[in-house]
């Protein structure tokens, strides 16, 4: 075939990528930020208990009660990601991978919930895990101090639901985030709620908005936690390594999704 | 503000920039200097510059047509599969998928300004190729697999007749997460950025309907032009001509009967030219490839390497005489070339249209290159195509060298004739 140099004057584009909303009062955002800091507040308050209890199992070298603590516990940290992230340097302590250290496992440098992770299920032991259980609970400790005093940012709140699943989609998807106890499930719930109850307290105001959005996030969320919950048991969740090829595959689309319309959140709440 | 780190004199402007230039040619003194302010300054080069596009960038190819672009289309430098599986549940979903690939391939190939949108809001373009799109010869096209035709969307009865998963040949080790796909889309285009942003826009509107599972980019060596005789084929990383055999795709009628799926095929009728794809990611092993004696190569592919030329002729489109070389005493018998294509009119059943590109992919566990052969094929009939090809070459010599391990059986949708129809409606009406 010739090759065709066809000069066309240029139509094609995207159409109705925006939509104008009204403005949405600085005023109408007060109350759900407020509420939004009291849930952060309530759930640091649960990670600060259950660390305790924790680190307090691995310290005693109770290696059993320790595997069982491990993934309710971070569970309150990965729900209020958003506001934790915000503290890099805690972030990095308490929640990094080994992928993030350059000697990996062996790193001394790595610490926090994954370095104990490592060692509760990959190695099977307490063993050397006094250090970093102290650490972690001081980290942790310092975190609901910071916390305590920040202003909440709207925009950094509002911006929470797409980072969260943005972690989703990144980390749980794919089950790397908790190689060694395969409790990505976990995670992954508490990411979805964490993203979920932001959308709930500002939903007045989104659906205010955009209607027919609202009802599309909401049907995402419900598609995630229907697949999820085939996956509870009586104590929490299975293992990642038990999520069904084709119940993964059915996650992927709501979460890409969720992750796409929320980064809309902001813009259309008019926050910069 | 933002400043590049790198860019000391980012920020400055102009004259501060060219008197540095002055100073630095002073050096050399005299005239000199005048010569070289002179010559910088209406066009200085700065080592950050885009570099030029060597032509082509407004290069189009029509959308819409019988067939799709990407097959028959001459092969630009720049190459690109992208293999999705679909998320869509339901034939609503399926019909949505085919009709969002139909905008933004329209689009993407014609090129044009992005949207302006509201900055409060994700942009809806990734900017790479700045604010107005240029087509550079991009094609996107369209093709499915067989898994697309299992009970998710109601197709099983109107799957072509050969398509089915690849399954592995005795020199394969296929690797499960580089195989298969429900849907393939080969991008094409002079430049790589130039597919890369394409791929981009359509994962960014489809994500509830695709997600990728893997991705092959590739290219080919250009060479100088010639505007008198019939340009080479492109090399391949083993150093030789790749595709000297390969049937004219300028002559229509044999491109009919060759690569076009049409009446005389049995196939259902929604397939009507649409064509199938055989993919298939082919590690060279190059070093110890270039630790082999030249003559070695040159018989276990069948030509002269610097010139392509069988090894009974003197240029790269002669036709080998194996009939006068029965013993194979100047084309060994199980040389490639000649057991892909012994030059008899049996042979003629099995023409494929190939129309590969080369990949590198950094190193391998072992230290040695991560390199080979992104081999894309066309053809009416897969199973006298490819398949018969490649059962001819089990075995053959070059198999030390070389190891396929992903890509997949596609069948590409035939093309959308007008505007408001759309990609697979023939397959969604059948």
């Amino acid at each position: 075939m010739k090759k065709h140099i066809v000069s066309l004057a240029i139509a094609a584009m995207v159409g109705g990528m925006t939509t104008a909303y009204a403005a949405v009062a600085p005023l109408d955002l007060v109350k759900p930020v407020a509420d939004y800091k009291i849930y952060v507040s309530t759930e640091v308050t649960d990670l600060v208990a259950q660390t305790r209890a924790f680190t307090d199992a691995v310290k005693a070298g109770d290696l059993a009660k320790a595997k069982q603590l491990y993934a309710p516990t971070r569970a309150h940290y990965e729900a209020v990601e958003p506001i934790a992230e915000l503290f890099s340097d805690l972030d990095n302590a308490i929640d990094s991978r080994a992928d993030d250290h350059e000697k990996r496992e062996n790193d001394p440098t790595f610490g926090g919930f994954h370095r104990i992770e490592y060692g509760l299920f990959a190695q099977n032991s307490t063993a050397g895990l006094v250090p970093v259980a102290d650490k972690l609970m001081h980290d942790v400790l310092d975190l609901q101090k910071r916390i305590a005093t920040l202003v909440f940012p709207p925009s950094k709140v509002v911006g929470g639901a797409a980072a969260l699943m943005e972690e989703v989609a990144a980390t749980k998807i794919s089950g790397e985030e908790d190689r060694y106890s395969h409790t990505d499930l976990w995670d992954f719930q508490a990411n979805v709620d964490g993203a979920q109850k932001i959308v709930q307290l500002f939903e007045p105001l989104i659906r205010k908005q955009d209607p027919k959005f609202a009802d599309k996030i909401a049907a995402n969320f419900a598609t995630v936690d229907r697949i999820l919950a085939k996956y509870k048991t009586p104590t929490g969740y299975e293992t990642y390594d038990k999520l069904s090829a084709s119940d993964r595959k059915a996650l992927v689309g709501p979460v890409q999704t969720l992750a796409e319309d929320l980064s809309r959140l902001r813009g259309m709440l008019g926050l910069k | 503000m933002t400043q590049c780190p790198f860019d000391l004199t980012a920020g400055l402007p102009e004259s501060p920039r060219r008197r540095r230039l002055l100073a630095g040619a002073g050096l050399l003194g005299g005239a000199l200097v005048a010569d070289l302010a002179n010559a910088a300054a209406p066009a200085a080069k700065h080592v950050t510059d885009a570099p030029a596009a060597k032509g082509g960038i407004d290069d189009r190819y029509p959308f819409h047509g019988l067939r799709q672009q990407g097959i028959t289309t001459p092969r630009p430098a720049a190459g690109m599969v992208a293999a999705f599986d679909v998320l869509a549940s339901d034939r609503a979903g399926l019909e949505r998928l085919f009709r969002v690939l139909t905008e933004r391939i329209a689009f993407l190939t014609t090129g044009g300004p992005v949207p302006q949108t509201d900055p409060d809001y994700p942009p809806p373009d990734s900017g790479i190729l700045g604010p107005v799109v240029t087509p550079d010869g991009l094609t996107v096209t369209v093709s499915v697999g067989a898994s697309l035709f299992d009970d998710r969307f109601g197709l099983a009865a109107h799957k072509p007749v050969h398509l089915t998963p690849m399954t592995g040949f005795p020199n394969d080790a296929l690797v499960e997460r580089l195989c298969h796909g429900d849907l393939l889309l080969q991008f094409c285009a002079h430049t790589p950025d130039t597919n890369i942003h394409a791929l981009r826009d359509i994962v960014k509107n489809t994500p509830d309907l695709l997600v990728l599972r893997w991705k092959q980019e590739g290219t080919v060596p250009v060479i100088a032009a010639s505007a008198s005789k019939r340009p080479e084929s492109a090399r391949n990383l083993l150093g030789f001509r790749d595709g000297s055999a390969n049937p004219d795709s300028s002559d229509a009628v044999l491109m009919e009967r060759i690569v076009w799926v049409g009446q005389e095929n049995s196939e259902p009728a929604w397939a009507t030219h649409g064509s199938y794809q055989a993919v298939r990611l082919i590690r060279n092993f190059v070093e110890r490839w270039d630790r082999t004696p030249l003559q070695e190569q040159e018989s276990i592919i069948g030509r002269h390497k610097p010139t392509g030329a069988p090894l009974d002729g003197k240029t790269e489109f002669d036709v080998p005489d194996y009939a006068a070389d029965p013993e194979g005493k100047k084309t060994p018998l199980d040389a490639h070339i000649r057991l892909a294509n012994d030059r008899t009119p049996e042979a003629q059943k099995h023409l494929i249209l190939r129309r590969p590109f080369n990949y590198s992919n950094g190193v391998a566990p072992n230290g040695q290159l991560e390199m080979g052969l992104l081999f894309i094929a066309y053809q009416a009939n897969l199973q006298e195509g490819f398949i018969a090809v490649q059962e001819k070459l089990n075995g053959e010599p070059l198999e030390e060298y070389i190891k396929p391990i992903g890509g997949g059986y596609f069948f590409v949708l035939p093309g959308v004739p007008v505007k408001d129809d759309f990609l697979g409606r023939t397959l969604l009406n059948a």
